[in-house]
């Protein structure tokens, strides 16, 4: 190779998006095929990316295939959408795709990426979700053989995972699992939602819009699609129940920047070693402090007009 | 316009499904399509033909396909580089909506029903014609399509393969403009008698 040659910039730069585009039609194909087959991994070339295996890669190569110009993208890490991964990914995808708008609001994107939380604001049928999964198979804690697994997901089998959860409920009298709750997909396929906290997989249920879930290093793809049936797995006589944020008194536990006692809440220790509790989706708290702030401005006002 | 520019526009209609961006925006809405099954969206341009954004949207190199009416030209198989095989075996399977065809198409295994068959069905049209109520995932409780130019006879051999779920073929439904999608989860029942 001529080592003063230069390549026209044009030819030098990288294709939108990254991924060339054999990459992309591979990604595409698995993503329609996912969502035929609602909750089954589908296998695929999960492509080297510039950033670790771990990171999101899953996620991001199927945010890669979708986007395109007039796309708004929202990436969120743990609910927030400054925290180093999201930060790292959406600036990823504004160097790479040119013409895509991003945006820190829940309903101005059309496309979210998310590690680990569903965002609290219902998502539309205009939006697609996609979630980041480090490990896609929830049948790997009872059964260590692929070839195997493939066929009890098949089968729909699933008795030895509901006998991990009975042995929880004997030891513990809880099911000992905070996320990745196992859930099945429109009565067959059982998923692991990717660690989303329990609070959030009732929102997979009948969600409007298409969820999509990437892992990148396992190289499967698989998906919810909207209008379908999410069931955690439970007992006929131990239901499923989400984090109640509940107090020694009974009393639900509030955000403490916006009050809000209906959202999933993060427990944070300050300086004091006193505990609180804040909203975990940041888009949700700040729009909640917007509009507190709007309307005691415009309390503010009615008054000086009273006076 | 003058008539050669007329053709020039034409052209360029016609090659743009190979561009980058434009099977871009052509698998969004064919996403959509699968997410919301029986959903007519429209697809192709002014001088695009929606069948063939579809395969060159979707088929490559990596794929086979099945083309039993000889309705692609080499020139266009040769440009995706795909790989042709028979309605059993292939990958994806380009039919016409009214000829139904003789093989089963690839169904899939059980360990691996994503290797079940695409079938591309080219039919008259879509928003017209008989009436399908469908329903399953996707649907928020029923779903009513109509299509013009199917032979019932696919109704049939489609409920047939798709009997054993997770195992079945899942169909991309294309009149000259528009598309919509019956993934192997979709369940339809025939109204009335057209």
């Amino acid at each position: 190779m001529n080592p003063g040659y230069e390549l026209p910039l044009d030819e030098a730069g990288y294709s939108f998006g990254f991924l060339d585009e054999y990459a992309k039609r591979e990604v595409r194909r698995t993503i329609l095929k996912a969502i035929s087959i609602p909750g089954y991994q589908t296998p695929y070339a999960s492509r080297e990316m510039p950033m670790g295996r771990g990171f999101g890669t899953g996620g991001l190569q199927v945010t890669l295939s979708l986007i395109g110009e007039g796309d708004t993208l929202k990436v969120i890490d743990q609910g927030a959408d400054d925290s180093v991964n999201a930060v790292n990914l959406r600036h990823f995808v504004e160097l790479t795709c040119p013409g895509v708008d991003t945006t820190e609001r829940t309903a101005e994107a059309t496309l979210i990426q998310s590690r680990h939380r569903i965002p609290e604001t219902p998502l539309t049928e205009q939006q697609v979700l996609v979630l980041q999964v480090p490990y896609p198979d929830p049948l790997v804690v009872v059964e260590p053989s692929e070839a195997r697994r493939k066929v009890m997901h098949g089968e729909g089998d699933y008795s030895r995972l509901l006998t991990k959860l009975y042995e929880d409920i004997v030891q513990f009298d809880e099911i000992t699992i905070s996320h990745r709750y196992p859930t099945r997909i429109n009565g067959h396929y059982v998923i692991d939602p990717s660690p989303i906290p329990r609070y959030d997989v009732p929102q997979l249920h009948q969600n409007r819009a298409l969820v999509l879930l990437g892992a990148g290093r396992e190289k499967k793809i698989y998906a919810v699609p909207p209008y379908t049936r999410a069931e955690p797995l439970a007992f006929d006589d131990v239901p499923f129940r989400t984090e109640d944020f509940g107090d020694e008194h009974g009393q639900r536990r509030a955000c403490k920047r916006c009050g809000a006692t209906d959202s999933f809440l993060d427990e944070l220790i300050d300086d004091d070693g006193h505990k609180h509790w804040q909203c975990s989706d940041s888009d949700y708290c700040n729009s909640r402090l917007t509009a507190q702030s709007a309307t005691s401005a415009q309390g503010a006002t009615a008054q000086e007009v009273n006076a | 316009m003058n008539e050669t520019t007329a053709m020039a526009a034409r052209h360029h209609a016609a090659s743009s499904v190979w561009l980058a961006p434009r099977q871009q925006t052509a698998f969004r809405q064919l996403m959509t399509a699968f997410s919301y099954p029986g959903r007519v969206l429209p697809l192709a341009g002014d001088g695009e033909s929606a069948s063939m954004l579809v395969v060159a949207t979707l088929i490559d190199g990596a794929c086979s396909l099945a083309d039993p009416n000889g309705e692609l030209a080499g020139d266009d198989l040769r440009r995706m580089g795909t790989r042709t095989g028979s309605v059993e075996t292939a990958d994806f399977v380009l039919a016409s909506g009214m000829r139904v065809v003789d093989a089963a198409p690839r169904l899939g295994s059980l360990e691996n029903p994503e290797q079940g068959a695409t079938i591309v069905l080219a039919v008259a049209g879509l928003g017209t014609g008989a009436t399908l109520s469908l329903q399953g995932p996707g649907i928020d409780g029923e779903q009513l399509l109509h299509v013009s130019g199917v032979d019932p006879a696919w109704w049939t051999q489609r409920a047939e393969w798709n009997t054993h779920f997770p195992l079945g073929v899942d169909f991309i439904l294309v009149s000259q403009h528009a598309v919509a999608a019956l993934p192997r989860t979709t369940r339809i029942t025939l109204k009335g008698a057209h």
